[in-house]
Formats: structure tokens, C-alpha cells, sequence
């Protein structure tokens, strides 16, 4: 008991300050969502619910929602997709390997914004080096307008999301596979297995850990990505392209509603706390079994 | 060891404090939005000779991108932590003035100060008779058009109204393949106001009587003709991917043959495509004869909590000295704000900055309403909606015209 005592005294000034960090502007923004609010940030008259009710009465908003789990999932799917790939193969040993990790590493090195400012380059239709490469390769006749219509648009964004979140989710796969121990390979080798299902029962069991982690953060971090939306399309054309945080960031510092943007960040504050939670309590579940 | 520990939190916190305290007395700080790259040098060259001549002031320069703005300046007041003196887009004045966040400046406005400026750039920044904020940029807008590509279609000059424009435009299609004859924005800031120049010159108004005018006859008939052009291959396309930015690009090299937009893409020509052959006229007329240009200007303004009014104005009274003005606007490409400037050689004998000036008189300026921002957006929105030919006209104009009414029946 008295052991356990210390424990929580150690604890304690860490989880103190933690709190603050984490408690305090929540308690601030909830304060915003629940009060009409200038466009200053001065608190006026307590309004109850009405900035979430107005919110779900603007279609604009459910759109975004909607449009925010697509891009989630396809983001994060996309990536996993590419990355266990890439990782079994830089995991193998071959000539240039160092130079070839580093060359899946360094879109890491440049800043989120930058690479979308160049995909905004390379995306225009008449100048774009896009276009040129696919004339050059015979694949199009006519230039391609990307970031003009949504549905050219948003795929490519997922795209480049994908391009972005690769290097942190490959080095978390190769972590994971330089601990799986050469042996069960070479065990299971000698029983018949072949490549496939090497990969089926030895692999991706034992990867299994390092995927979930590596699922859970990178939902967190696309969910909430804010510059390769932001800097190709603003959200646009007429908000076709809007996910939540874009939308959050026009209705607080463009339109002034902070009281809105308040309520904003906070649905998607509980839609990933949510969606953390039932994912870690499958994942924990899984492991247990 | 503890105890020390403990008391280097509570040093490091204390400094803490003491550094959103150090700004003392002497210190104006000034937030400078960024126009160019040239911007932040001139304000802190101009930030040192006023110090030279000012002992005991200093003045501390923070520039941010024209994007972040409006960001900045709604998190800096709502902590308390905004800056002595800042630019502000003069539409943004009416929230400003009625929060009571900025101070008016006609304790030191004296009438010899006030025949400084050119009365036309003062206005927008006087509300019920005081003057909230100086006029540090100003604007208007024109059109640009490729000499090169109009001899080619055989056209002698500039088109005075839309018809001829249209004709012209079919002309420069059929003679220069590659070339679009309307260079049309689609996509973020100023999309709508690139449709006013069409809807002024059919004889309508953004906001007349306190509604919207978008639903109006005129609003629809300037929509129509922008969407005759797309549809018509006489535009870039995938105009909703193009920004004012990408559109003088296009311009630039010489894939649209006209622009509308403002003074400071002759000097972007200068600088980035010196054989390029343009002229620049007034935006074409309509049907009536109505047209309009886009006025606008940035203010800057002082705030009510600032500890330094007097240093302050001082460095006001500074940057809008003949001197000073000349050699910023000579820097941004700017019009000039101040009559003396007005008549220096560089814009009196400049023939692109004369068409602008000769607009002046019929320029029409942001209107003062609360939510313009927000009537601004929706008015982009159902402009890409239509160009994109996803809606038809009449019905889309008419639900943001209903929009719009709402966002101003709201003060």
C-alpha cells in the first residue's frame, strides 16, 4: 500500500501538469461551443446547443462529415496497402537497400505543406507536369483538369496523403519485422511453406501489434490533416472537397463563428476518441485470444 | 536538489511573464501584412529611420502572409496579446469598429493631414464621421490584354463592351489555337468579385436596399454570359481550379489573352515576362453602358487597448509623408494614396497606372456590412456551382440571393 502511495506521489506532478495541458482547453472550448461568440472570441449570451444545431442543419457540414471518414479510410487503408509491401521488401537483403530505405523515408524530410503546394503545381491543368508526363506517355490526349471538380479532385488528394503517410507507417512495419526471429522461416521452410504462406501465418500474425499502432495513429493524424486539402483546393469548388478541419478552419477565422469551429472540434474530438477506443478494445481482444 | 528544481520552475515561469511584459512603453509593435517580398524590408527600413529620428522609440515589426491575417488577428484579441498598430482589409472595419477593438484617430486627424490623401482611398476607412484607419494599399482593377494575340485576330483595340467582346473573343479563338480568349477565375479569394465586373455592367449592385442583389435580372444575365464563355471554349478550363494567382500566370505566358485584375500585375510583368506586349483597359461595358471597377484598400488601424497611442501615431504620421508613401507603392505597384505622390513623375507618366486612376471615379468599393465574408462565400459557392454547369443558373443565384438576405437581416 505504501509502495503504491510513492507511486501515485511520483505520478502525480506529470499527470498534473498533463491534465492542464490536455483539460484546460478542452474546458475552453466547450465554453465556446455552448455560447454565442463574437468573432473576437468574447463569450456573450449562453446558447445551449445552438451552434451544434446549426451545424447539423447546414448540409455543407454532414457533407464534410461524410466526406472526412471517406478520406480517413482511404487514406489510412491506402497506406497500409502500400506500405506492408514496401516494408517486406526493404526488409529483404539486396544491393542498395540503405539507399532505397532512404528514398521511402524522404518525403518524411519535407514539410506537409510543401509537398502539397508542389502537388498543387504539378496538378494544374495547363502548366501541370502531370499532364505533360501523361501526354509524353500517350496515355491522354487532352489536358486533365484535376483540382477543377471534386471527383478529379479528392482522389487525387487521397493519393497524395497516401504518398505522405508512408514513410512513418513503413517505419513502423520495419520495426516490427526485424523482430520477427529468422528461425520460424526457416522452420516452417523445411515443413512446405511456401512464400504466401509464410507471409500468411508467420508475417502478418506477428506484425499484427505493429499494424494496429500503426492504424490507430495514422487515423488520428489524417483525420485531423489540415495541408494537402487546404493548400490544392481550399475545400472547394462550392465546398465539394471540404473535409472537417477546413470546414473548422473557414467557419472560425473566415466567417468568424468561433462558436461554431468550437463545436466543430469537438464532434471530432469524440468521433476519434470513439473511434480510438473501440479500436484498441478489438485489437486488445484480438491479442488476448 | 528537489527544492532547487523546484524553484527553477517557478523562476522560469515568472520569466515567462516578465517576457509578455518586457514590451515597455517605448515599444510600437506593428503587424504588416506581407503584399510582396519586398514588403517586410521597406517596413523595416522605413521602422529604422523613424527611429533615428525618434530616439526612445523603438518599433518591433511582425510580418505575416496576407492568408494568415485575419488568423492571427482573431487570436491575438481574443488572448489580449494583438499589436499597437496593424493592417487590416478595410471590409473587415465594421466588425472592428463595432467590437470597440480600434480606436478612431480624429484626436490627431488634422485637416492639413487629411488633405494629404486623395479622397477617394480615405473614405471607406471614415464610419459615422470618424476616421477609424488610414488607407496603407490601395487598388483598383482593369483589364489586361495581350497585344501580340489581338493583332493577330485582327482587333485594333481593346473591347469597350461585352458584345464586342464576345465577337472578339470568337476571333482570337479561331486565330490562335491554344490561346483562351477570357482568362476567368474560378477559386478562392475574390472569386465572386471577379462575376461584379460582369454584374455592374449589367446595371446591378451587390447589396442594394439591404438585399441581395444576386437574384436580380442583371446577376442573372452576368452569369450567363461568363457561363456562354466556358461553354463556348472562349475560357481556360477547369476555370474552378484557377485562382486570381494562376489566372495571371496564364497571362503571363501568354495562354489567356485577357485578365481583369490589378495594378501590380504590370510590374510582375516587368519583372517575370519583359516581352510580353499588353495594354490595359477599362473592364467592357454592358448593354447600358454601365460598368464598374473593384476598389479596394487596406487600413491600418490602431487599438483601443494600445499603451502607446501617441508613439504610435507618430509612426503613422511617418508612413504617410509624401516620401514614404512614394517609395511603398513604387515597392508593392500599389495606387498612390496621397495627392502629392500622385503627380511624382513615376505615376503621373506611367500609362498603365493612368488607366487605373481614370477608373477611380467609378469604382466601387466593398460595402460596408457585417458578414460580408460570409455573403462572399456563398456568393463563390453558387459562382462554381454554375460554372461547372452542375445547377442551372436562375434557381442557384436565386437560393444564395435568399442566403445572403438572411446573413444581413441578422444586424
Amino acid at each position: 500500500m505504501g509502495r503504491r502511495a510513492t507511486a501515485y506521489c511520483l505520478i502525480l506532478p506529470s499527470f498534473l501538469l498533463a491534465a492542464f495541458i490536455i483539460l484546460w482547453p478542452l474546458k475552453e472550448i466547450v465554453n465556446l461551443a455552448l455560447h454565442d461568440v463574437n468573432r473576437f472570441g468574447l463569450l456573450r449570451a449562453f446558447s445551449g446547443l445552438a451552434n451544434f444545431r446549426a451545424l447539423f442543419a447546414d448540409p455543407d457540414f454532414l457533407a464534410a462529415l461524410w466526406r472526412t471518414l471517406v478520406w480517413t479510410a482511404g487514406v489510412v487503408g491506402g497506406t497500409l496497402a502500400v506500405s506492408v509491401p514496401v516494408a517486406l521488401m526493404l526488409n529483404g537483403d539486396f544491393y542498395g537497400r540503405g539507399i532505397a530505405r532512404v528514398i521511402v523515408m524522404l518525403p518524411w524530410a519535407v514539410s506537409l505543406t510543401m509537398t502539397a503546394i508542389v502537388w498543387r503545381w504539378a496538378l494544374s491543368g495547363e502548366s501541370g507536369m502531370l499532364n505533360s508526363g501523361l501526354q509524353g506517355l500517350g496515355l491522354i490526349d487532352g489536358n486533365i483538369q484535376w483540382l477543377a471538380e471534386a471527383w478529379t479532385a479528392f482522389p487525387m488528394q487521397v493519393l497524395i496523403g497516401v504518398e505522405a503517410s508512408i514513410p512513418f507507417t513503413t517505419t513502423i512495419l520495419l520495426g516490427g519485422l526485424s523482430s520477427v526471429p529468422d528461425e520460424l522461416y526457416d522452420a516452417a521452410a523445411i515443413e512446405g511453406a511456401g512464400a504466401w504462406d509464410q507471409f500468411r501465418f508467420i508475417t502478418l500474425p506477428l506484425l499484427r501489434p505493429f499494424i494496429n499502432i500503426a492504424v490507430v495513429l495514422n487515423t488520428i493524424y489524417v483525420f485531423n490533416s489540415f495541408p494537402i486539402i487546404w493548400a490544392t483546393t481550399q475545400g472547394g469548388p462550392a465546398n465539394s472537397t471540404d473535409i472537417l478541419v477546413t470546414y473548422l478552419y473557414k467557419a472560425g477565422f473566415r466567417l468568424g463563428k468561433l462558436g461554431e469551429a468550437a463545436a466543430v472540434s469537438l464532434i471530432m474530438f469524440g468521433v476519434l476518441l470513439v473511434f480510438t477506443l473501440i479500436y484498441v478494445r478489438l485489437a486488445m481482444r484480438e491479442e488476448a485470444a | 536538489m528537489k527544492r532547487s528544481g523546484f524553484k527553477a520552475l517557478l523562476l522560469a515561469c515568472a520569466g515567462l511573464f516578465a517576457l509578455s511584459g518586457t514590451v515597455d512603453a517605448g515599444t510600437v509593435r506593428v503587424t504588416i501584412a506581407e503584399y510582396s517580398k519586398g514588403t517586410g524590408p521597406y517596413f523595416n527600413e522605413a521602422a529604422q529611420a523613424f527611429e533615428a529620428a525618434n530616439p526612445g522609440t523603438k518599433i518591433q515589426i511582425e510580418v505575416v502572409p496576407w492568408d494568415n491575417l485575419q488568423q492571427k488577428l482573431t487570436t491575438d484579441i481574443s488572448a489580449g496579446a494583438n499589436a499597437d498598430l496593424s493592417i487590416i482589409g478595410t471590409r473587415w472595419l465594421l466588425d472592428y469598429v463595432s467590437q470597440g477593438i480600434i480606436t478612431p484617430l480624429d484626436a490627431h486627424v488634422t485637416p492639413d493631414f487629411k488633405a494629404r490623401f486623395i479622397d477617394t482611398f480615405l473614405k471607406p476607412s471614415v464610419m459615422d464621421g470618424k476616421v477609424y484607419g488610414l488607407p496603407i494599399a490601395a487598388s483598383a482593377r482593369a483589364l489586361y490584354y495581350n497585344k501580340d494575340v489581338f493583332a493577330k485576330a485582327g482587333l485594333s483595340g481593346p473591347p469597350g463592351t461585352w458584345a464586342e467582346f464576345t465577337a472578339g473573343a470568337e476571333k482570337i479563338k479561331a486565330s490562335a489555337p491554344g490561346v483562351f480568349a477570357f482568362g476567368l477565375q474560378g477559386k478562392e479569394i475574390e472569386t465572386d468579385v471577379y462575376f461584379y465586373y460582369a454584374l455592374w455592367s449589367q446595371g446591378g449592385e451587390i447589396v442594394q436596399g439591404g438585399k441581395s442583389g444576386l437574384g436580380s435580372a442583371a446577376a442573372v444575365d452576368a452569369a450567363k454570359l461568363y457561363r456562354s464563355y466556358i461553354n463556348g471554349g472562349l475560357t481556360q478550363p477547369g476555370v474552378t481550379s484557377y485562382s486570381r494567382e494562376d489566372v495571371q500566370n496564364l497571362f503571363k505566358q501568354g495562354k489567356v489573352a485577357t485578365v481583369i485584375t490589378a495594378p501590380f500585375l504590370s510590374s510582375q510583368i516587368k519583372n517575370e515576362a519583359p516581352s510580353l506586349q499588353y495594354g490595359v483597359a477599362a473592364i467592357p461595358a454592358g448593354p447600358g453602358g454601365a460598368r464598374g471597377t473593384y476598389g479596394v484598400t487596406d487600413s491600418i488601424v490602431l487599438f483601443e487597448n494600445s499603451k502607446v497611442k501617441d508613439e504610435a501615431w507618430k509612426f503613422l504620421d511617418f508612413l504617410f509623408t509624401t516620401e514614404q508613401r512614394t517609395k511603398f507603392d513604387k515597392i508593392e505597384g500599389f495606387l498612390p494614396v496621397n495627392a502629392r505622390e500622385a503627380s511624382d513623375p513615376y505615376f503621373a507618366d506611367n500609362a498603365d497606372l493612368k488607366v487605373f486612376t481614370s477608373l477611380l471615379p467609378g469604382a466601387r468599393f466593398a460595402p460596408v456590412i457585417a458578414g460580408w465574408e460570409e455573403i462572399a462565400t456563398v456568393t463563390s459557392n453558387a459562382l462554381q456551382t454554375i460554372y461547372l454547369g452542375r445547377a442551372e443558373i436562375e434557381p442557384t443565384l436565386r437560393d444564395a440571393a435568399a442566403k445572403a438576405d438572411e446573413i444581413l437581416a441578422k444586424k
